[in-house]
């Protein structure tokens, strides 16, 4: 180190864009090259959401398992007795959605809320996203052990099937986080982005499997099987047959479908996220 | 010693106004061009080992020159180089958070300012014996007064040994007893830096520390020479 200091480097140029065509990869390796500072943003956006709160972390468990209930009652004065599991599917589908959208609206206004650290210092700006995301991601596995009190309940059987289950939710996030960067830049311009997101997050709820399942939905005809080309079904059918001991059952072109989609959104969110950034933090 | 180390050419930064519709649409039928100059043709050659001061009102564009330096923000015309790596040190403890221990804290802020793990690791322990905080590195930091934030700030910022230190107003944080000892640290750091930008308002300091002075008005270099000079100038155009 005190030899580069000695002999000063060469001059290279300062605030230069890459090709945004290579956003991708060089997304990946600012996040390797970076990862101590990624890991201790993740763990300060932990911390500060379960601050001075008794139950502390047990949040992460009992919040989807109160909504869920409420869910499931909803669903019963609606359409009468759905199957015994059907309060666990809804609990899955609200804890992989909620993923989702908490990931998208963290990674959406990154920057906005990363303000005056922007202001003050440089570092790649992917990391914002990536951070909000990656915190969001460890809130919802930590949330994930509300699955073992079920698996005492309803006795089921532990399979080597459960490793879906992290795999549903960080497929959530992963597409998320390519959303989310395309939103990123357009939010830092104009804050009525962040409006619309959490609006479509919220929409979206409906149309995604969260109260009904990938099942459910195949019964219903041509219209069932049109909802099912939502990116979002995929992740959270992914956890629930996970949960059920089996590998996700859904037509092959489905899951295609849904996992090109979320390379795709990555690819173009990386692409959008590096080409706008550094003109959008003036807005700041 | 006369190899350049930061070299601005010719280089232009324009903010944007906030707009909404309304604005836009009138900008556009009016041909308005709605933007803010922060900097207007600023071209700057720093050497190795210079210790140089920008001096100017508020919103004279220092602040920006600075962070356009460092990278946060790229210029809209010209070109910036530098050699070396470069550390902006402005506001102290950016991204602190109240609910972590101060040790943790010190571990953010670190890796915010751009160290790995280990050099982490390895300097922590030169950052809590200066930041005198005794037991109380691990209490959570929202237990700290404002004193004591500022010194782990300072701790933190001053274990880095850049090749060029670019400085914004951070002199004189904490109580008197700390502000001297902010200070002499902040000077034995740029005296360990080889090559240091630095923005203030305290002209004796500058006078001392500086070889030469920058003076920016209206995002334009008015006069680049000794300090005495720059300040003689800043006088005359504040004075009218």
């Amino acid at each position: 180190m005190d030899e580069s200091q000695v002999a000063a480097p060469v001059l290279r140029p300062i605030g230069v864009k890459s090709n945004p065509l290579f956003a991708p990869v060089h997304t990946i390796s600012e996040v390797h090259k970076n990862r101590f500072l990624v890991r201790n943003l993740i763990r300060r956006e932990v911390r500060s959401r379960y601050r001075n709160a008794a139950l502390g972390y047990a949040w992460t468990v009992i919040e989807p398992a109160l909504l869920a209930s409420v869910y499931w009652f909803l669903f019963i004065m609606l359409s009468g007795n759905p199957d015994e599991m059907y309060a666990v599917w809804v609990l899955i589908g609200v804890i992989v959605w909620s993923c989702f959208s908490k990931c998208l609206n963290a990674a959406t206004n990154s920057l906005t809320k990363n303000m005056r650290t922007i202001h003050l210092v440089y570092f790649p700006r992917s990391i914002f996203p990536v951070s909000g995301v990656g915190a969001n991601i460890v809130v919802t596995l930590m949330s994930c052990m509300v699955i073992l009190p079920i698996i005492y309940i309803y006795d089921m059987p532990i399979t080597v099937h459960m490793i879906w289950i992290p795999v549903g939710v960080m497929m959530a996030g992963f597409m998320a986080l390519g959303l989310g960067m395309m939103m990123a830049p357009l939010n830092c311009v104009n804050r009525d982005v962040e409006h619309l997101v959490r609006f479509i997050t919220r929409a979206g709820f409906f149309v995604s499997p969260v109260m009904w399942t990938a099942e459910m939905a195949m019964e219903r005809g041509a219209w069932g099987e049109a909802a099912l080309w939502n990116p979002m079904v995929v992740p959270i059918t992914v956890v629930r047959h996970g949960l059920e001991g089996k590998t996700v059952d859904l037509p092959i072109e489905i899951i295609m479908a849904s996992v090109v989609a979320s390379i795709m959104f990555y690819l173009i969110g990386s692409m959008v996220f590096s080409r706008y950034e550094r003109g959008a933090v003036k807005y700041l | 010693m006369t190899k350049t180390v930061i070299k601005l050419n010719d280089i232009s930064l324009n903010f944007p106004k906030q707009r909404n519709p309304l604005t836009i649409f009138l900008d556009f039928i009016k041909k308005n061009d709605r933007k803010f100059k922060a900097l207007k043709n600023v071209s700057v050659e720093i050497k190795q080992g210079e210790v140089v001061g920008i001096i100017g009102r508020n919103g004279s564009g220092k602040s920006t020159l600075l962070r356009v330096i460092s990278g946060i923000y790229p210029p809209d015309t010209g070109e910036v180089l530098a050699a070396g790596d470069i550390s902006l040190l402005a506001g102290l403890g950016t991204g602190f958070s109240g609910h972590q221990t101060g040790r943790e804290n010190a571990l953010l802020y670190g890796s915010i300012l751009g160290h790995n793990e280990d050099e982490m690791r390895e300097k922590l322990d030169e950052i809590l014996e200066f930041s005198e905080l005794g037991e109380f590195i691990d209490e959570p930091l929202r237990t700290y007064s404002a004193g004591m934030k500022a010194r782990l700030g300072l701790a933190v910022a001053s274990a880095i040994h850049p090749h060029i230190l670019l400085i914004d107003e951070v002199l004189g944080v904490g109580d008197p007893n700390f502000k001297e000892k902010s200070k002499a640290k902040i000077l034995s750091m740029v005296k360990g830096a080889s090559t240091v930008v630095i923005v203030s308002h305290s002209f004796g300091l500058m006078t001392d520390i500086c070889d030469r002075v920058i003076l920016l008005h209206h995002g334009e270099v008015m006069h680049d020479g000794s300090p005495q000079e720059s300040i003689k100038k800043y006088y005359e155009i504040v004075g009218d």
